[in-house]
């Protein structure tokens, strides 16, 4: 496998549209200067920090001890950290990750709702984290989001028509006239009735609610749509008809989609390609079909065998994860998933068979979650090992570990029972394997042979090493 | 099955009495649990599964009441209506009183597992110091037995470091944990029943998975029977094992597990399961169902799906189905409440088919001056 390097950006030149007066449904609404299939939006080495404190001093403390007296802490959550990726024109690039793994952040960010930390943002050539003021305004036109709350994302005290002409007007779009006829237009597009008009939101369900807000998005022409979890507050029967109606929108009008959503069964259904995303990490890219069918990273794999199929006959046992994510303060080295991956790989330097390595990292992560209670060494050693601890220098570190954890402490003959010491084994043990695997030195990112389709398959997991 | 049934529901009605009219929230329902099993109740939101699930516990609350039906468990009246001599309805000697619900069935026979983990837990108090209450009230314990056995039950589920985080407050907690921690108050006093309001709803996939797996495990361990109300198709196959399909306040399928997924008798069940997305295998198009379900305070005459229903014929506008055996599948009735089975003989053969008119939004009821015109188009989204 040959290593994964990120393309520099190709910088297209492209004329900017000064007018965008007279754009208006139709064939001329689509996208002026990217053909189908050629990438319309650049993600590079995006990164997005929040500082943890806010406020004017947020963050400043007090030290008396030292001059100045003060501190400013520098605790930041890397929510988003260090993603690439493009998506072409008429395509729908799924995301998917658990909570907290900083898909919305990330969406956001790329509209620059939120001003990213650090790298860049291609659309259609132009950087859109180095555009600000009256630039970033007007290319806003081209770029929307759709949210994932229905409820709060409509003005309750504006209609229905007002919510669709808004963003014309804002962008200086057409006149009066014709604003109102494009937003029944509009209406009826998204599959509501054009005698909705002058109807206040809470007249609508939540499925027609979110359709407003399609027609809203749509209204100033864009060509790309950040749709973040647009259908996870709807009735699954509801969810189907609205997942419908964005899939003919995005024919209907050349539309791009990044579709953020937890949900694997709608990234499914909805995507291209998709995006598997881990504590601000994108872990795996691959069209659909090659990401669900021939997953490469241990997480993928992970969220894939957890979904519960609607099948009673489908009795794939499931892997599930041990642990919990580790905080976006202080992520983990290397490899952000290593700290729970059950193919986490061996250190060098020790010579493990597989068994035996597998025996220690199962070991380890008892040690450090502390799940078992505690007992004698001897006990120790036959519910881990089996009696028989691993060979040469890592049976030694083993055995020390052990030591540190168990009730007896025979071996060393003290007479007072010292209580365990759940840290200094938890800190051996880390230090001598954890952090000695490769998935700890080296951040991971290799590009695969794909089993389906033609598209190419980036896994950040050094198993493809 | 075994003869008597742990949890028997008969005819259940729950309503709510609003300012806008009578909402049926339960409209009749019947069904059985027995021991060690899990039965499933399914529905969309606004189908009356909460209601239905909260109604057994008596836990419905103002301007809510349950209104008919009777609730037994294991031979014990938990609800019941009689007869009075003047033919009002009143409340059945034999049934529980208030106080005895609370002392002797909540939580010792019966527990509750809510959705929102943060909100059935106190965030001022420990989370071990509101596990340990709870134990030492319902099983007369002394405080330090108490601490001991709730330190044991957070290990029982999976908590790491049971004892560290003992001490803990709600809020350090991740959703999984806190989940773990509800689940464990249920156990806490070993009951026979566990009603589960969509307890899983809330969290992330993987974690979704390690819930059930321990619900799995703890079930084979105890023997627990389970009520599992959830939304969601894919849990119901991972873990039930009969499943009621509730739609609009009535149960309108009553099956095992496989004969639902593989032998489905309702249309409703199958438009359901038509309609979702799956996660093994890319679906071309998805096959909504049209419309939205109406409102609980005034449902459709006749079969309450017929507005949406594919297979809808004249006579589902005026014959309300009951719920009747349609198959035998292992000895278990299958049971379905539409009439395009033999089993209910209303002259559906011969009956015409409902021309699809366009549906008016579910709003209309508020303003049908307006008509809407047919929208011809848009994939049926306007039927929304």
């Amino acid at each position: 496998m040959r290593r994964f390097h990120r393309s520099r950006p190709r910088r297209t030149e492209v004329e900017r549209v000064s007018d965008t007066q007279e754009r208006l449904l139709g064939s001329e609404m689509t996208g002026e200067d990217v053909g189908y299939g050629e990438t319309l939006i650049e993600v590079d080495g995006l990164k997005k920090y929040f500082s943890q404190e806010s406020g004017l001093l947020g963050g400043v403390s007090l030290e008396s001890d030292q001059f100045p007296p003060i501190s400013v802490s520098r605790t930041r959550v890397k929510a988003v950290d260090d993603v690439s990726f493009e998506i072409k024109r008429g395509e729908t690039l799924g995301l998917v990750g658990e909570s907290g793994c900083g898909k919305s952040t990330l969406g956001r960010t790329i509209l620059r709702l939120l001003e990213p930390t650090d790298g860049n943002i291609y659309f259609k050539g132009d950087d859109l984290a180095e555009l600000s003021g009256e630039q970033l305004r007007q290319k806003r036109s081209e770029i929307q989001i759709i949210f994932q709350d229905p409820q709060s994302s409509l003005d309750p005290r504006m209609t229905v028509g007002q919510i669709i002409e808004e963003p014309m007007r804002a962008h200086d779009m057409v006149d009066e006239e014709r604003r109102e006829a494009r937003a029944k237009e509009l209406l009826e597009k998204v599959g509501l009735d054009p005698h909705h008009y002058n109807r206040h939101p809470h007249a609508f369900s939540g499925g027609q609610r979110q359709r407003v807000n399609l027609a809203r998005a749509l209204s100033v022409n864009p060509d790309f749509i950040v749709c973040d979890e647009p259908v996870s507050a709807l009735d699954v029967s509801i969810q189907a008809q609205v997942l419908n109606t964005m899939e003919q929108l995005q024919a209907e009008f050349g539309l791009t989609y990044l579709f953020i959503a937890h949900d694997l069964s709608v990234i499914r259904h909805i995507s291209d390609r998709v995006a598997v995303m881990y504590l601000g990490n994108v872990v795996e890219l691959a069209e659909k079909e090659e990401l669900f069918e021939n997953p490469q990273h241990p997480y993928t794999e992970a969220l894939l065998e957890s979904i519960p199929v609607p099948d009673p006959r489908d009795s794939d046992a499931r892997g599930v994860l041990e642990g919990e994510v580790p905080s976006p303060v202080d992520p983990p080295s290397g490899c952000r998933f290593r700290t729970r991956c059950p193919r986490l790989i061996a250190p060098e330097g020790y010579e493990l068979t597989d068994e035996e390595w597998e025996r220690t990292r199962a070991f380890m992560r008892a040690v450090k979650r502390r799940t078992f209670e505690p007992a004698t060494a001897a006990e120790l050693r036959r519910e881990f090992f089996g009696e028989r601890l691993p060979t040469g220098a890592a049976g030694e570190i083993v055995d020390e570990a052990i030591e540190h954890v168990a009730t007896d402490h025979d071996e060393r003959g003290d007479d007072e029972r010292s209580p365990t010491d759940w840290e200094s084994a938890t800190d051996l043990l880390l230090e001598s394997f954890a952090r000695q695997s490769i998935c700890a030195r080296e951040r991971p990112a290799y590009e695969v042979e794909p089993a389906y389709g033609s598209g190419t398959h980036y896994t950040a997991c050094h198993l493809h090493r | 099955m075994s003869s008597e049934p742990l949890l028997r529901v008969e005819n259940l009605k729950t309503q709510f009495f609003t300012d806008a009219g009578t909402v049926r929230a339960v409209d009749g329902i019947s069904f059985e649990v027995h021991e060690g099993e899990i039965v499933g109740l399914v529905g969309e939101s606004g189908a009356g599964k909460s209601v239905a699930s909260m109604s057994l516990l008596r836990l419905v609350e103002n301007p809510g009441e349950i209104v008919g039906g009777e609730i037994t468990y294991r031979g014990e009246t938990i609800f019941g209506l009689e007869e009075g001599p003047d033919g009002e309805l009143r409340e059945r000697e034999d049934m529980l009183s208030n106080e005895e619900v609370r002392t002797r069935i909540r939580g010792n026979e019966i527990a509750v597992i809510f959705q929102d983990p943060m909100e059935s837990l106190n965030p001022v108090f420990t989370v071990g110091g509101q596990l340990r209450e709870f134990i030492e009230l319902n099983r007369d314990l002394s405080s330090g037995e108490a601490r001991e056995e709730a330190v044991d039950m957070l290990r029982e589920v999976g908590i790491p470091d049971p004892e560290e985080r003992y001490d803990e407050y709600p809020h350090q907690f991740s959703g999984g944990m806190r989940q773990r921690v509800l689940i464990a108050m249920a156990l806490a006093c070993e009951p026979n029943l566990i009603i589960a309001d969509e307890p899983t709803t809330a969290l992330d996939v993987t974690v979704e998975g390690q819930i059930i797996d321990l619900v799995d495990d703890l079930q084979e361990k105890y023997g627990t029977s389970f009520v599992w109300v959830t939304h969601d198709m894919g849990v119901v196959a991972e873990i039930c094992d009969r499943v009621n399909v509730m739609y609009l306040g009535e149960i309108v399928e009553q099956a095992p597990v496989d004969e639902l997924f593989y032998d489905t008798k309702h249309p409703y069940t199958e438009a359901l399961l038509d309609s979702i997305p799956r996660p093994d295998r890319t679906v071309g198009e998805l096959d909504p169902i049209e419309g939205v379900m109406p409102e609980a305070i005034s449902p459709p005459s006749g079969c309450r799906f017929h507005p949406r229903c594919p297979d809808a014929r004249e006579v589902c506008q005026r014959v309300h189905p009951e719920t009747k055996p349609v198959a035998v599948a292992d000895g278990e009735p299958h049971r379905a409440a539409c009439v395009k089975h033999d089993a209910f003989d209303v002259g559906y053969d011969e009956s015409v088919p409902l021309e699809k008119e366009p549906q008016t939004s579910s709003e209309s009821e508020t303003d049908a001056a307006v008509s809407p015109e047919p929208a011809e188009t848009n994939g049926g989204g306007e039927s929304e």
